[in-house]
């Protein structure tokens, strides 16, 4: 079993880093690695589709958010965008599938669900732009799952456990090993790129308006997905993190420990409660409390009608 | 909060489960434990109490738990797209629901205690959603339990007496199945008893069947990997 990054830069060195993952899964979870491949591309798949739902927008569930993928979609298609295309489809991708999961949408949770349009974001775009083979995507999905399974065993894999670094900065490093794997990256510049964009995305706080996946969720994908593809720009440049990839992680447990419980999950602070923030989450209250008042009314009807009719 | 996982999250644990939005800790999650609750109970269910541990009862409404856990509960997986109308289709097939607050103690803010009831059997069990949409149920029909659900797993309940493992995992390796691991809890000592076998590849009706008519055993149950 590979128990930390350190271990896993020996292991893949000179090596194909998805295989190095795929024999690992295999041996320890006892899933053949053709399975976890054909998983893994009915899951590609999955991404795509969502992403061509999304693109077209929609209200969420809690009527936060929606259109963010439609306006960017509509401005990229009318040559209104000014960053590059790659740029433009990772964030436009991104918020497609953060739109279809604030829908309850069927998605790919990337580590989560919260989280999960960042992978996707980066990946998929890349494969697009740089005419990546569909296949060699889905080991990247291979390598950004494997680095996240690394993360895993000394953090927990949620908001509620260490704010949003532990989701959004872990998609991000997920995705920006699996972007340095794509371009062609050696092991050890993968671990490079998953450790520049978790390291600065430390200390990101989770704090939902109103309890809801929404904001500032939906464009922090879109955000951390352009960030990662950064991170993974500059190793493949062979620029290197100087703290390593496991005291990364390490640091981000304490100081998803340090956080207080307000900032983490409970929508009991940052933009949760901010003017704006409270009285959202005010207004989402009172609707829940008239919906809830108008069924208890309905029963009562239905009950005195089936009295009535006795 | 520096959760040493006994085994390592697979890569399909990560980059997965394929879900119904928007949560994978608060929909995907529950809605795999309220599918925990329907496979041990292994009948059509008529009633479905769900305890939710107080932060849990705080978050679930707004993401969509309550479907989730009514979804899973009637056997819907994760990834179907009715989850987001499964309590209009559980109140068409009869069932009755209820949702309430109750503070399960030093766990995981997403926990929540299940009780299932089906015609003639009933079930519990408490659990967690710890993210990713990876569960941990820590306690099932009131035994000690250690199931994620995240491989093939037998779970048996017996009068405890010696021997009893030492027949059941000859019976495993005689089926040439292969144990990942093991757990056994019980109530008081040569009273009711609990036994968890992870396993490597599934398990067919006739090697439960020969597991089932070990003496003392009261019932065998078997559980494939929860989607
Ligand atoms: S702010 Fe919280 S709920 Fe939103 S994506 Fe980040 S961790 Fe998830």
């Amino acid at each position: 079993m590979i128990e930390s990054f350190a271990q896993l830069e020996q292991l893949g060195a000179g090596r194909d880093l998805a295989d190095v993952f795929l024999e690992t899964d295999e041996q320890e979870h006892a899933v053949p690695a053709a399975d976890i491949l054909e998983a893994l591309r009915k899951r590609r798949a999955v991404m795509r589709d969502c992403v061509e739902r999304g693109k077209s927008g929609g209200t969420s569930m809690g009527k936060l958010v929606g259109h963010e993928a439609r306006l960017l979609n509509e401005a990229f298609q009318s040559g209104k965008t000014f960053l590059d295309p790659l740029t433009v489809k990772a964030e436009l991708y991104a918020l497609a599938v953060m739109g279809e999961n604030s829908r309850m949408g069927v998605i790919v949770a990337a580590p989560t669900a919260g989280a999960g349009g960042v992978v996707p974001g980066m990946l998929l775009a890349l494969e697009e732009e740089r005419h990546v083979d569909p296949e060699k995507t889905v080991r990247a999905l291979v390598v950004a799952g494997g680095i996240g399974s690394i993360i895993a065993l000394s953090a927990s894999i949620s908001g509620a456990a260490g704010g949003c670094q532990n989701e959004v900065g872990v998609a991000s490093a997920m995705g920006a090993a699996g972007v340095a794997y794509m371009m062609g990256g050696t092991t050890k510049q993968s671990i490079h790129a998953a450790a520049m964009a978790l390291k600065n995305t430390l200390g990101l706080v989770c704090d939902p308006v109103g309890g809801l996946v929404e904001v500032p969720c939906v464009k922090r994908n879109a955000l951390f997905a352009v960030h990662g593809l950064t991170a993974a720009q500059l190793a493949m440049a062979g620029v290197e993190s100087v703290i390593p990839m496991d005291e990364i992680v390490e640091a981000m447990v304490r100081i998803g420990r340090a956080l207080p419980r307000g900032l983490r999950e409970t929508a009991e602070g940052g933009l949760a409660t901010t003017i704006t923030g409270s009285a959202i989450a005010q207004r989402i209250k009172d609707e829940a409390n008239a919906r809830r008042a108008e069924k208890a009314k309905e029963r009562e009807r239905a009950a005195q009608e089936r009295k009535g009719g006795a | 909060m520096a959760v040493r996982h006994d085994r390592k999250v697979s890569i399909l644990d990560v980059m997965g489960p394929v879900m119904v939005g928007p949560s994978s800790s608060h929909t995907a999650g529950t809605a795999r434990l309220g599918r925990v609750a329907y496979e041990i109970l292994d009948d059509d269910p008529v009633r479905v109490d769900f305890h939710l541990h107080p932060p849990l009862a705080a978050t679930y409404r707004g993401h969509g738990s309550d479907f989730a856990l009514v979804g899973g509960s009637i056997g819907l997986n994760v990834d179907d797209p009715r989850i987001p109308e499964a309590i209009r289709i559980a109140e068409q097939m009869g069932l009755e629901i209820s949702f309430s607050e109750e503070d399960l103690g030093d766990v995981h803010p997403n926990t929540v205690r299940i009780e299932i009831r089906g015609a003639s059997r009933e079930a519990e069990i408490i659990g967690s959603s710890i993210g990713g949409g990876v569960i941990e149920v820590f306690k099932i029909n009131g035994f000690q339990a250690r199931f994620k659900g995240d491989s093939p797993t037998l779970l048996l309940f017996y009068r405890d007496r010696p021997g009893m493992i030492s027949e059941v995992t000859a019976i495993i390796a005689e089926e040439a199945i292969n144990i990942a691991s093991l757990y056994c809890s019980r109530k008081q000592r040569g009273k009711d008893a609990f036994m968890q076998i992870d396993v490597d590849s599934p398990v067919s009706d006739a090697a439960l069947a020969r597991i089932g008519s070990v003496r003392d055993m009261r019932e065998a149950k078997y559980l494939d990997r929860i989607p």
